[in-house]
């Protein structure tokens, strides 16, 4: 805990010293846009050795030997941990509480749009509000599984002790809570609200909370690219012994689809906000149109912001497709077809960019060629449907509530995908972007596609982490609960958007008040249900029914170590020699532990039986 | 082995006929009031139509999982057949769906795009700009305005837009035409009116700015009318008429 209190006094001091040296230099106030920036640069500097860099890299800079907490217990969450599940806990409880924060600006979002007028809020702090909920949920569906789940499970997949880099990964989960607190302070300085998009000129001349906005979003960026390193150099150096290619698990392969793609292009997103600061505290012209292009920004900014879409989604199918292979108890349909189609999207989705700019007065040849990669983007991610439906098909399907939500995910990004083919096509699009049309569909997307993977995923590997089973009934409850209220959420704002309603608007003409009503009722009650979310997953986290190291009786490596694992995942080398999906085959077997005296006796935890399977 | 396909396919012919039947029913566009917005609804109408077969496959396989594939024994069930692959399915569905997405790419797609943009010649030209937060309309006889957009009927007008702040969206609902508003750059739209109202008779005959452009961005709309030849002609010479130095607007 006195590296956190640490971690913060020095951010303190940095942020003092960076505005006092700024001041010195040039004069001004302390709440000049270039005194914040160099203040929150040095604050992060601070911030980070605090909290365990001194330690870790610090010492080792100096020459001494490196000292890294080798505690145990639960202070270990709260403090510099180089331990991959350790780490992956941590971006999990820090995301869903991001989450449950951008999912109350929603709420007060939906409370306002229930009636036209004015209300709770009015426009500009409505705008800035949207704001708010767009950059935190982005951040929650970019880095939510890939940064709780990728981190806690892909080393322990593959067989590994930890990630190839365990202290750039604890550097990679401590650059996020500046970026929160970054983005929650900056109503100090007028918050921003040019949207989580942050289109030039409006953000080179908005209030200087956008600065706050930008600082966190390179923040940020620096987290993704680290651990987009990590993920990559971990798969592709740090597989057991006979952990072929063809026999990596799906949500591995997924990982590292996902880690290519945040390592190549979140840059851009940090460049263009970038140079929107110069703009700002500098004097350049990137985006003022005399000299400069607003065009610009948006090539730059959806340069990054489409494949991150895909950041969102490829972990999501990941996710999604591990869940399906376990509760259908069947090989996973077409494997290398759709490991080839991860690498597809990735490899198209560099390349579509501008058709989320067809109205933007871009030169009219652009559009034809945007829309006819953008069309080809819906084979591979057929092809991954095409794994989810061919594993289903004749299964022996056990409905736990991770399979609930993967039925809820399947028919919510089933829409979501339909309805980005009519955003895709130039003639329709035209008439709907920037409506609620878009904002539908890319909730159901994004939603219907990460978040709810992201949750799929929790109650999946639940047991695994915590060493205890939820209550099965809450979490089917709530995996029907926020399927049905988040459809009727999301269908009648297809209306309201073809109907007319355009975006980030806190008043609307009165012919969409019917529609936007319900779409509020409904939005509170989903918001109600992660109280239940929340609740079973707490109450089950220390009173819940302990499970050995099989509950769901899978195939992965993560399933023949105890649950909790051990410190360092396995206590001997663990050698592959099968495939991890070869259900119905006799005798197969995935991997086993030729250094045990009982290979399949692992302990700590329960034990198992032949299979490995609680009894 | 159990005859699953029957039951899926009859499945998906079922909700393939209900979605179909659905969208026919239920009309949700908005009026056409240009040439354009039948090109836009058009389109929108045969994308749901294709669409229709694509969802009722995924509700099939789901539907017939909860009732035909669920098993008892929890985790010590005994385990499904090992298909790995079926080289047949893959190919018939890579062929399929890649049509499928060669057709929707040439119609509604390519086809749809040179409908909407047409000829680039029109009868008259008129000019908006928008800045935070109003249009103000300047018509090709000088003359501008900041209360109403005044649009001819059967006539292909080509719209200039430009703002003089930050990036705004010209944007008329009811034409189903859009452009953004760039500092220091014109863009163009183009659109044939064809019918005469105004907003009066319906809320989508309006410029609604479709580009978040600061606090006053919702309310950035301007109310649009639509006149025969003749009654524009004349409004705008009127208008010119009334104004001091048949320069600036009235406001």
């Amino acid at each position: 805990m006195k590296y956190l209190v640490r971690a913060v006094v020095l951010g303190i001091i940095g942020y003092a010293v960076g505005v006092g040296l700024t001041m010195a230099i040039r004069g001004g106030g302390p709440t000049d846009e270039v005194a914040v920036v160099m203040g929150y640069i040095l604050a992060l500097v601070g911030w980070l050795a605090g909290i365990g860099g001194i330690e870790a890299f610090g010492r080792q800079w100096a020459g001494k030997s490196v000292e890294v907490s080798t505690d145990r217990g639960w202070r270990r969450y709260f403090e510099f941990s180089v331990d991959h599940k350790v780490i992956g806990i941590q971006y999990g409880v820090t995301l869903i509480a991001v989450l449950l924060i951008g999912g109350i600006s929603a709420m007060i979002m939906r409370i306002e749009l229930a009636s036209p007028g004015v209300g709770i809020v009015d426009l500009d702090d409505f705008n800035k509000i949207v704001s708010m909920h767009g950059i935190l949920m982005v951040a929650v569906a970019v880095a939510g599984i890939i940064g709780a789940f990728g981190n806690y499970i892909i080393p322990i997949q593959i067989g590994a002790q930890d990630m190839a880099f365990p202290r750039l990964n604890a550097i990679g989960f401590w650059l996020v809570p500046p970026v929160a607190i970054a983005l929650l302070m900056s109503p100090l300085l007028g918050a921003f609200n040019a949207g989580w998009t942050s289109y030039a000129p409006l953000s080179v001349t908005n209030e200087s909370g956008q600065i706050l906005f930008n600082m966190a979003i390179v923040t940020f960026g620096m987290s993704s690219i680290l651990g987009g390193i990590n993920i990559i150099t971990t798969v592709i150096t740090m597989r057991a012994p006979g952990m072929t290619w063809g026999r990596l698990p799906i949500f591995t392969w997924a990982g590292l689809a996902t880690s290519v793609l945040s390592f190549a292009v979140t840059q851009f997103f940090a460049a263009a906000v970038i140079l929107v600061t110069m703009d700002r505290v500098a004097g350049t012209n990137f985006f003022q149109p005399e000299v400069g292009s607003s065009l610009l920004y948006e090539h730059i900014f959806w340069f990054y912001s489409h494949p991150a879409v895909y950041i969102m989604v490829l972990p999501g199918f990941g996710v999604i497709l591990e869940v399906v292979t376990t509760f259908a108890r069947k090989p996973l349909f077409a494997y290398k077809a759709v490991v080839v189609s991860l690498f597809a999207i990735v490899g198209l989705s560099v390349v579509v960019w501008a058709h989320h700019m067809f109205t933007s007065g871009m030169a009219n040849f652009l559009h034809g060629p945007f829309m006819i990669i953008t069309e080809a983007i819906s084979i591979p991610t057929g092809v991954i449907f095409l794994g989810i439906l061919g594993t289903l098909w004749q299964g022996k399907l056990w409905f736990r509530t991770p399979l609930v939500i993967a039925f809820g995910w399947l028919f919510n990004f089933t829409i979501g995908g339909i309805t980005g083919i009519f955003l895709a096509d130039v003639a329709t699009d035209i008439h709907l972007h920037d409506t609620y049309f878009v904002v539908a569909h890319f909730h159901y997307t994004i939603v219907g596609g990460s978040i709810f993977a992201l949750l799929a995923a929790v109650f999946y590997w639940f047991p695994k982490i915590t060493g205890r089973m939820y209550n099965e009934k809450a979490g089917s409850i709530f995996g029907i609960w926020v399927t049905v209220f988040f459809n009727l959420t999301f269908i009648p704002l297809f209306w309201a958007g073809m109907n007319g309603m355009n975006r980030r608007i806190g008043d609307y003409p009165e012919v969409f008040e019917g529609a936007n009503k319900f779409a509020s009722v409904s939005a509170l009650i989903l918001g109600t249900s992660f109280l239940l979310f929340v609740g079973n997953l707490l109450y089950s986290a220390i009173w819940g029914p302990k499970v050995g190291p099989n509950p769901w009786n899978a195939r992965t490596l993560e399933w023949m170590i105890p649950s909790p694992p051990p410190e360092h995942n396995f206590t001997s080398q663990p050698v592959v020699i099968g495939n991890p999906y070869a259900y119905g085959v006799k005798g197969s077997v995935h991997a086993y532990f030729p250094d045990d005296d009982n290979p399949r006796d692992i302990g700590e935890g329960g034990t198992s039986d032949e299979q490995g399977v609680l009894v | 082995m159990r005859r699953s396909w029957i039951p899926v396919v009859i499945l998906w012919i079922a909700y393939t006929v209900l979605i179909v039947w659905a969208t026919a029913q239920f009309t949700w566009f908005p009026k056409e009031w240009a040439r354009e917005a039948a090109v836009v609804d058009e389109a929108m109408l045969l994308l749901q139509y294709l669409a229709a077969p694509v969802m009722a496959l995924v509700l099939a396989v789901m539907t017939w999982s909860v009732i035909g594939w669920r098993t008892e024994g929890g985790a010590h069930r005994e385990d499904a057949a090992p298909v790995r692959t079926n080289k047949i399915v893959v190919t018939t569905w890579l062929v399929v769906t890649s049509a499928l997405a060669m057709y929707v790419l040439i119609n509604p797609g390519f086809v749809g795009l040179a409908e909407i943009r047409g000829e680039p010649s029109s009868d008259y030209v008129i000019s908006l700009q928008g800045q935070q937060f109003f249009w103000e309309v300047t018509y090709p006889n000088g003359a501008t305005a900041v209360d109403e957009l005044v649009i001819p009927a059967e006539a292909r007008v080509r719209y200039d837009v430009i703002s003089t702040d930050v990036l705004h969206s010209f944007w008329i609902p009811a034409f189903r035409i859009k452009i953004d508003a760039l500092p220091g750059i014109t863009t163009t739209a183009y659109a044939t009116a064809e019918g005469e109202g105004s907003f009066e008779d319906d809320v989508n005959l309006r410029i609604q700015c479709a580009e978040l452009c600061g606090a006053g961005h919702a309310n950035m709309s301007l109310p649009v009318r639509v006149v025969s030849d003749a009654e524009w002609n004349e409004y705008i010479e009127v208008l010119a008429d009334s104004e001091p130095d048949g320069e600036a607007g009235n406001e």
